[in-house]
């Protein structure tokens, strides 16, 4: 069994309970112009570049099959349009301003750097997180990955945006000892608008796993001038709060550090000027939430 | 010379309580700090010595060379200090105790070793090698506190003048040496008492004139008699480590909470002692001196010896938050809440305070020196990374170094001149060589042990060592009960990662052969061509990558060197010699003295910090792996390879986060770690204070074992505790800092 993996963090502080290592999935159902992980939509492997961190030594000029590398002068271009994001320029980049997002993983290579932290789950309550891009987009491979999990007695949570059927979301979620998911705007239209994706499916995903039982955890992220009124936020809680087996619902402050992987994948990126919130605003927004009788953490 | 006093500071009408007292304690140990820092700093522990131009000592040399040698020449300097050393007294502290030098370093540096003893076919091995060979380091050991405490100074001199007249001619010289410095010590502290009577009668405030007045009887009791008292206990525990450091600089403290529970539970008993009393008495304890103690831990049944006091010592801790060097004891047993009380402080402070210890690691490591668990357990935290059972053994403790680094670069390069070499035959020379400096170290080493007498007796802390006395000789010469001479090796993640490096390039991918490599470390990387196959090897497997080639390398060689350094036990027996993993402060020469290794790191830049990986070791930093890593290069002897650790405070911000970090710890200790040191770092702050040390006077850094404040440090220093700050937290800048952000203090300062 094989799977597209972004990245694999260890020693993880904010990935659901204890100390954790994270499993990024690549690949992702929705298309939110905010995503602090961009390098994690595409469902096929993207080519990063640093520009800081070449030298300009030519040695991908050399190793690109599909003339995508050229040296202009000092100036080093590429031609996205010719690039197949086969990895032979990151191979041989010796500074490691090009790289690879997405490397083909079995279970088993996964779960050799699983395993090594099992001491630091024990002591603190922890495992693995299954993450992304979008964990629902590789259900086989998720499923194999959680039945590892599982095996060796380590607790497993899913990251999600619950965008997916039923069948696939109820399938690994049952396996699950956590369910994280975000509902990022609680307005139907505006959903759609900004996510591409149907709100229904969320909630509807949501109140079966309520049903179900399994234990959940409701996430938004707080985007300037998108997430971050108060009525959205109002409403994400009252519904959230209706879960009956959700532990609290959090709010997630803007992250303003995706510009730089924006850039390395030549990608537009419209909230290159936003700043995260106030604590003013956010112990405002907690209280807002706070109000339909939920637990509410702020990160 | 005249003593610096306080007296009369303060109106007649002013009130003081216990934290007014330590807030202008503390205040005036930061200005110190910051006079010290400015006149220079160093590189190193506090030790709490004061700056001062009020006494200068003029050493009295017995040697032509202008330095001094053998027991008279120590024996009469030392007493000429005790009998012109000014007495430091501030009324608002609970105690006197301050020094102003240490006599072994006012011999010239290059005359400390007595010239009639020398080692020169030694020298060309240990120069060889980059080896800090530890001949003529003295103390690093740790004396048996309690000895002090049953005798006194009166006590001590009584059963020197006995065991004198029970033993023949051979052994007079040990005691009339011991007898002159144990009278010279009581005849000075003496004239301190009467002293600090004399400043009693001059101040005028009524609060502190009383305590003065106290603080001249139980000076006056502690001159000779036995402490009797929490407050006496203390005050002797002060004068200890003064008139050890000014010695030869020697101290450690031990296991603070059980040394001093007999007079706290037996004072409070009788009403004479508050547990706010306590606490103020601990804070001036270690507001005194930066000395080693430990705290919690198991007893010889594995019980846990967390008490009342235990909690007691991390509050006053607590209240003054300077350089403390505690250690917390973890074991199995160990009270939760307070292991989780002093993570609290940790990162609250972020001070660099606790630290932990793994009961079971170092346990396990020293009973396969052959000691029992009893014996293993009596090993307390004593030093930058080195344990030590109190008055039973003589140690060299982190004195003695074997930079690895330079050993490998004198097997590559014998190695690399040939175009079919292979990583075999790196690793086979790596070994030869390796064998080499470690037996050149081991018979350093047991040179020491043979002519050091003849050099620099251990006049002060020989007389805290069980049945020495009894003995009548030197420590170095049977005065111990049991000989584990540590031997640790330094720049252990640069040969991993450059046998991980050679192995992948040369010989796995052949992007150049092993001639090749070496001109291009001879070229220190010089030309495009070199930047570009530094990058290339510098993306090689690194140690505490996780479980790579570099982590196969790293076990290799930790076993070899193990073997190597176990291997002088049969050579020498009767003496055990004990492996460990650390740099100390020496990153830096160390690093000078290695020209560019294959690793990617270029002439002269630093070797990794103690048992640490490379900076770059992991792309995400996590520091589950680099624990891990860690772990897995442990000898298991009962030495340590500690892991040093910088932490963004923000990780432990609410309850969870503490939970976290206290599995965190566990987990790391668990895993095989023996010693692990903690930074809580706001970075934005470490790098302002980089570029303005003196903004921040009060900030406490875990340089390597010990804690330091920051702005002592020289640039160079700085820099190697911003780039491990660095290295775990890559997307680190500096943004500005708001004013308010000047002192890290948790109290006021006045």
């Amino acid at each position: 069994m094989h799977g597209l993996v972004t990245e694999i963090q260890r020693f993880s502080l904010h990935d659901g309970p204890g100390i954790r290592t994270t499993v990024f999935l690549k690949g992702c159902n929705m298309q939110c112009g905010w995503c602090h992980n961009p390098e994690t939509i595409s469902a096929r492997p993207s080519l990063c570049y640093y520009p800081d961190r070449c030298i300009g030594c030519g040695r991908c000029v050399l190793a690109c099959p599909h003339q995508a590398h050229q040296m202009k002068g000092t100036l080093h271009v590429i031609d996205r349009s010719l690039c197949r994001a086969c990895g032979r320029c990151a191979a041989v980049c010796p500074t490691e301003a090009l790289l690879m997002a997405g490397t083909v993983m079995t279970v088993d290579e996964v779960m050799r750097e699983v395993r090594q932290d099992r001491v630091y789950y024990d002591e603190s309550g922890g495992g693995v997180t299954l993450s992304g891009g979008e964990v629902l987009c590789q259900p086989a491979f998720a499923r194999a990955l959680i039945e590892a999990c599982c095996a060796e007695g380590f607790a497993v949570a899913l990251e999600t945006n619950l965008n997916a059927p039923p069948a696939v979301v109820a399938d690994l979620a049952q396996k699950a000892d956590l369910v994280m998911f975000d509902i990022k705007l609680i307005d139907h239209g505006a959903h759609h608008k900004e996510t591409g994706a149907e709100l229904t499916t969320v909630l509807e995903n949501a109140r079966m796993l309520a049903d179900m039982g399994i234990s959940l955890i409701v996430r938004t992220p707080l985007i300037p001038g998108v997430t971050d009124q108060a009525e959205n936020v109002a409403g994400i809680a009252a519904f959230a709060a209706k879960l009956a087996s959700v532990r609290y619902y959090e709010l997630l402050n803007f992250n303003p550090l995706g510009a730089s992987k924006y850039a390395s994948l030549d990608l537009p990126y419209a909230f290159k000027d936003s700043r995260p919130l106030s604590p003013g605003k956010l112990s405002h927004l907690k209280a807002v939430a706070e109000a339909a009788g939920i637990t509410v953490k702020v990160n | 010379m005249s003593a610096i006093t306080f007296i009369n500071q303060y109106d007649a009408q002013e009130s003081f309580d216990y934290d007014r007292r330590l807030r202008l304690l503390r205040a005036r140990k930061v200005a110190q700090t910051e006079e010290k820092a400015r006149a220079g700093g160093a590189n190193e522990d506090d030790y709490g010595l004061i700056v001062q131009d009020a006494f200068i000592y003029q050493l009295a040399p017995n040697h032509p060379n202008g330095s001094i040698y053998g027991y008279q020449a120590w024996v009469e300097n030392y007493c000429s200090v005790l009998a012109q050393h000014p007495l430091y007294c501030d009324p608002l502290d609970a105690f006197v105790g301050k020094g102003f030098l240490f006599l072994e370093r006012l011999r010239p540096k290059a005359h400390k070793w007595n010239p009639d003893y020398p080692f020169d076919d030694l020298q060309v091995l240990f120069d060889r090698y980059n080896i800090i060979h530890g001949i003529d380091n003295c103390h690093h050991f740790t004396p048996d506190l309690q000895i002090g405490f049953d005798l006194g100074w009166g006590g001590i001199l009584d059963k020197l003048k006995r065991c004198r007249s029970s033993k023949g001619s051979a052994h007079h010289e040990f005691y009339d040496s011991e007898i002159t410095v144990v009278e010279a010590v009581i005849g000075f502290l003496h004239r301190m008492a009467s002293e600090i009577d004399r400043l009693a009668e001059e101040e005028q405030n009524p609060h502190l004139k009383a305590n003065l007045k106290e603080m001249a009887a139980v000076n006056r009791h502690v001159a000779s008699e036995p402490p009797r008292t929490f407050r006496e206990a203390i005050q002797w525990m002060c004068w200890f480590s003064m008139l050890s450091r000014t010695y030869n600089r020697g101290s450690a403290g031990g296991q603070l909470d059980e040394l001093l529970r007999p007079y706290y539970e037996q004072d409070k008993a009788h009403g004479l002692l508050t547990d706010e009393e306590a606490v103020f008495y601990l804070a001036c304890l270690f507001l005194q001196d930066s000395r080693y103690f430990q705290l919690g831990g198991p007893d010889a049944d594995g019980r846990d010896m967390t008490s009342a006091l235990s909690y007691l010592a991390l509050e006053a801790a607590d209240k003054i938050n300077i350089a403390c060097n505690l250690t917390i004891r973890v074991h199995d047993q160990l009270d939760p809440a307070f292991f989780r009380k002093s993570v609290v402080c940790l990162f609250r402070n972020r001070q660099g305070w606790p630290r932990y210890s793994s009961d079971t690691a170092l346990v396990e490591g020293f009973m396969n020196c052959g000691y029992t668990r009893d014996q293993a357990r009596k090993r307390v935290a004593a030093g930058c990374h080195w344990m030590c059972m109190p008055g039973l053994e003589y140690t060299m403790n982190d004195t003695v170094k074997i930079n690895l680094a330079r050993v490998f670069e004198v097997a590559f390069h014998e190695t690399a001149v040939r175009e079919d070499a292979r990583i075999e035959d790196l690793w086979q020379c790596f070994n030869r060589h390796l064998e080499q400096a470690v037996n050149a170290t081991g018979a350093g080493i047991m040179h020491h042990l043979k002519y050091q007498t003849r050099s620099q007796p251990e006049l002060i802390l020989n007389l805290f060592q069980q049945n020495l006395i009894e003995k009548g000789v030197n420590i170095t010469d049977g005065g111990a009960n049991f000989y584990n001479m540590c031997i640790d090796g330094s720049g252990l993640a640069v040969v991993i990662d450059s046998f991980a490096a050679c192995e992948q390039h040369v010989d796995q991918k052949k992007d150049i052969t092993y001639p090749a490599l070496k001109a291009l470390l001879d070229a220190d990387f010089a030309g495009a061509e070199g930047q570009v196959m530094q990058h290339l090897l510098m993306r090689s497997p690194r140690f505490g990558g996780g479980d790579n080639p570099a982590l196969t390398w790293a076990v290799r060689i930790k076993d070899a060197f193990t073997g190597a350094v176990r291997a002088l036990c049969r050579r020498y027996p009767g003496i055990q010699f004990i492996p460990g993993f650390f740099s100390w402060s020496n990153t830096i020469a160390f690093g000078k003295a290695v020209g560019a290794t294959p690793d990617g790191r270029k002439s002269g830049d630093p070797i990794n910090h103690g048992a640490n990986p490379n900076s770059g070791f992991r792309r995400d930093g996590a520091v589950s792996a680099m624990c891990n890593a860690i772990a897995a290069i442990q000898p298991n002897f009962g030495n340590t390879a500690p892991v040093q650790l910088e932490l963004d405070p923000g990780i432990a911000d609410d309850e969870e986060g503490i939970d976290k970090m206290c599995a965190m710890i566990r987990a790391i200790l668990k895993s095989g770690n023996t010693l692990l040191n903690v930074n809580i770092i706001d970075g934005a702050k470490i790098l302002a204070a980089h570029s303005d040390p003196f903004r921040f006077p009060d900030l406490v850094v875990r340089v390597t074992g010990f804690t330091a404040f920051f702005a002592m440090l020289s640039p160079e220093f700085r820099q190697l505790v911003v780039d491990r700050v660095k290295a775990v937290n890559p997307t680190l800048e500096q943004p500005a800092l708001p004013d308010e952000c000047t002192l890290s203090c948790p109290m006021p300062i006045e």
